[in-house]
């Protein structure tokens, strides 16, 4: 007999079943009742949290997966070998969320082929579609070799493992494109997309920045796993993760500003906007505190510092994204803040990511055999948290990560002035002086033709309409009349009225307004219309 | 038979506000009523033009049918399409519903169904059909004062020129819509300066989609250029491993 286990509720447990089930809600929602009843996106902003973080970042954690293929395959640096399956799995999952999010996302769901049939090859968006299509099917042979091994199939193993190079260097390339494209997406916008984050060099800047995410996730993933499943990279190679981090955002870091400063941009930085308290804000905290926490030898050699030293890559990468997508073009176009439904999609997606992450790491021969625990290991210790992962609901660690999350995530990553910008919006249309008059109805107003109703067959006489008798050329309202009671194009007149009687007596149509109140009545003297 | 391209002239100076475009809009498309005041209306996927009270100034909001159409352009699936007779069109069979064109088009004017579940991108298209059969748009044909004139392009550029050389202190010397984004099939003239009117300014001159063929038409020699280097790379790499491999067991002997 073999004990039924029941899995002990803990904190992180409980968090996914609440995001599971709020995403499942919204999931039902969106599918059923639209996206203006489950979103807060508008006419005026199309685009919000699921293109800005489901698919701009998790496109991006893919990143990783082709700079360590591409260091060890085609730069034969072997040392990192024991990287590359994490990253592959982080990029290989990150695509299968991106794709579930798009599903959310479209509004035809159901033809997201349709690019790969109906060509446009002058859309970016074509270009992001069919990386996304090719890049997934090379990840998931990239990704193959793991579960061939596990299940011990040795012929197909051996079929991958012999065209390896040729598929990281097909993947290197779709990935540059693809990092750098989601970046041109943004480049036919220069009227729209804030000054502080517009730039000719988008596409550069989006494939730079990926690189930095892909290696500070590869860290983040590895401190993660060995709290849950003991299972965790050396310290060496995550320490080389780190220096590579501090080369790529250092580049990265001088692009931008040479850029914005070049643009004559980088005074915005400085005003007091909102905009330039989120850049400042990105910057400094995603960028330069990150480098210079990287550059100290000493945090690089220990695994939580540098994971916090990654998460603040992280959250950076993040605010830039959310930036060009959200922030970047509140300005423009109106106020933009993420309904509950949309956080609690995206909630959901990324818990599946970890979910997906995890059991993978658990199952299979993701990370390498744990190898002797250096002397690192005591020193990190001084380091280690309370483990979050093994904490009872309710305890005060677990309380104030929320918090802070809440606090942060609310805070710096939806930025939601949205409510603010409309106000202003509004005052500045408001406060303009008005014109002079122009004299334009004694110079142009031609009066439309009279018209001559057909007549039934009692009637006592021919009817003309004279709109000459019914309007004011200097005040004239068609839209009393048209459409609603009248036709108003040619075609259509004089016979078609919009109800359906041609009784024009009727209260829908002359009587509307010759009722004895507004006008003479059509019940009164006859021939005022009929003509005897 | 070469087709000439078509367009409207929407002069501000003789718009007098009686909303018979609005709603000509409306019965040649079968839409809805949407609001009881036509000058409060807003653009919306039941109403593809508005007539909007800018302080004593009337100005129509409408698609301007770009000569090169950013949101053609940024189309995935080609669902939007400058026809040559000068109308922009909408292939809802096609469409993904991915919405970069609500988010690329400078003037911002495609609409989106949102409260549908399967939803469509809407817009004015130049009543495409009617310009088939011979016919002006509705919206020009009821127009009272000639606000919105209906005609070939070119000769139309050519009544707004003489319109602002016969008075200049009419107009504002500016013919919106003949040079903004690569030019646009529907023009405007105004009497006040175009940002008053509430239309976008400092518009480029150069079609944007241009902006993002720059990039896109490097991708075939980024392709190949990127293979060869990788390739080589590689290459280089390996073969360093093999001749290493190689002294290496030459010096064990």
């Amino acid at each position: 007999m073999f004990p039924i286990k029941i899995p002990r509720i803990t904190f992180w447990r409980s968090v996914l079943l609440i995001v599971l089930a709020s995403g499942l809600y919204s999931t039902y929602l969106r599918f059923t009742a639209g996206l203006g009843a489950s979103t807060a996106l508008s006419d005026g902003f199309p685009w919000g949290l699921w293109i800005g973080f489901d698919v701009l970042c998790g496109v991006a954690l893919a990143a990783g997966g082709f700079t360590i293929s591409a260091v060890v395959y085609v730069f034969n640096i072997e040392r990192f070998k024991p990287i590359i399956r994490p990253t592959i799995l982080t990029a290989f999952s990150g695509y299968l969320l991106v794709i579930v999010a798009l599903l959310f996302d479209l509004g035809r769901p159901y033809r997201i082929w349709h690019p790969l049939v109906m060509w446009n090859p002058r859309s970016v968006m074509f270009e992001v579609a069919w990386c996304v299509t090719l890049y997934t099917i090379v990840l998931a042979l990239e990704f193959s070799p793991i579960l061939f091994q596990r299940l011990r199939l040795e012929k197909p193993l051996r079929i991958i493992q012999s065209i390896t190079i040729p598929l990281v260097m097909l993947g290197v390339i779709l990935s540059t494109l693809h990092q750098s494209s989601l970046g041109s997406l943004y480049l036919i916008v220069p009227h729209k997309l804030h000054p502080l984050w517009y730039s000719p060099l988008l596409p550069l800047f989006f494939f730079v920045s990926a690189i930095g995410l892909g290696c500070a996730m590869t860290i983040i993933e590895s401190f993660l796993s060995y709290r849950a499943f003991r299972k965790r990279l050396e310290i060496d190679l995550l320490s080389d993760l780190g220096k590579v981090i501090v080369v790529t955002l250092s580049v990265y870091l001088i692009l931008r500003m040479q850029d914005a400063m070049g643009r004559g941009a980088l005074k915005h930085a400085f005003e007091a906007t909102y905009e330039g308290r989120m850049f400042l804000a990105e910057v400094l905290l995603g960028i330069i505190a990150p480098v210079v926490l990287l550059i100290i030898p000493r945090i690089r050699r220990s695994h939580f510092s540098l994971f916090v030293a990654s998460l603040l890559v992280v959250l950076g990468f993040v605010m830039n994204r959310l930036n060009v997508s959200i922030t970047g073009m509140e300005a423009a176009l109106g106020g933009y803040f993420p309904s509950w439904t949309e956080v609690s999609v995206t909630s959901m997606i990324v818990a599946l990511g970890f979910v997906l992450f995890s059991t993978a790491v658990k199952y299979l021969p993701v990370f390498p055999p744990e190898e002797t625990e250096g002397e690192n290991e005591t020193a990190d210790a001084q380091w280690l948290a309370p483990n979050v992962l093994r904490q009872p609901l309710f305890s005060s660690t677990t309380l104030a990560l929320v918090l802070g999350g809440l606090f942060l995530g609310g805070s710096l990553l939806l930025g939601g002035n949205g409510l603010w910008y409309r106000k202003q919006m509004k005052s500045v249309v408001a406060s303009k002086p008005a014109l002079p008059p122009t004299g334009v109805a004694d110079r142009y107003f031609k009066m439309p033709l009279d018209i001559t109703l057909p007549t039934a067959v009692a009637s006592p006489g021919v009817v003309t309409f004279r709109h000459s008798s019914h309007l004011d050329a200097k005040q004239a309202n068609c839209t009393q009349c048209h459409v609603q009671r009248f036709r108003i194009l040619k075609a259509n007149v004089p016979t078609a009225t919009t109800a359906g009687s041609r009784d024009l007596h009727s209260d829908q149509l002359c009587g509307a307004c010759h009722d004895g109140k507004k006008s003479f009545s059509v019940k009164e003297d006859c021939q005022v219309c009929h003509s005897m | 038979m070469p087709v000439v391209k078509k367009g409207l002239l929407f002069d501000v100076t003789r718009c007098v506000g009686c909303g018979a475009c609005y709603q000509a809009c409306k019965e040649r498309n079968h839409l809805p009523v949407t609001d009881s005041n036509f000058l409060k209306d807003h653009l919306s996927a039941q109403t593809y033009t508005v007539v909007q009270d800018r302080n004593q100034r009337f100005v129509r909001r409408l698609c301007m049918h770009c000569d090169v159409p950013t949101c053609a352009s940024v189309c995935p699936v080609a669902a939007l399409e400058k026809t040559p007779a000068g109308p922009v069109v909408y292939h809802e069979d096609r469409c993904i519903g991915c919405r970069y064109c609500m988010v690329a088009c400078p003037f911002s004017i495609p609409r989106y169904e949102w409260t549908k579940v399967l939803p469509r991108v809407r817009k004015c298209d130049l009543c495409a059909e009617r310009l088939a059969n011979g016919q002006t748009t509705a919206c020009a044909e009821v127009c009272p004062t000639g606000a919105t004139l209906f005609g070939e392009r070119d000769h139309l550029v050519q009544v707004a020129r003489e319109r602002i050389a016969a008075s200049p202190k009419e107009y504002v010397p500016h013919i919106y819509g003949l040079e903004e984004v690569g030019g646009t099939s529907v023009l405007l003239l105004s009497d006040v300066p175009f940002d008053r009117l509430g239309l976008p300014g400092g518009l480029m001159k150069e079609p944007l989609p241009l902006l993002t063929w720059h990039v896109l038409q490097e991708i075939p020699s980024f392709v190949v250029a990127g293979s060869v280097l990788l390739g080589g790379i590689w290459w280089i790499t390996a073969r360093r491993d093999e001749v290493r491999q190689a002294q290496k067991k030459l010096d064990d002997q």
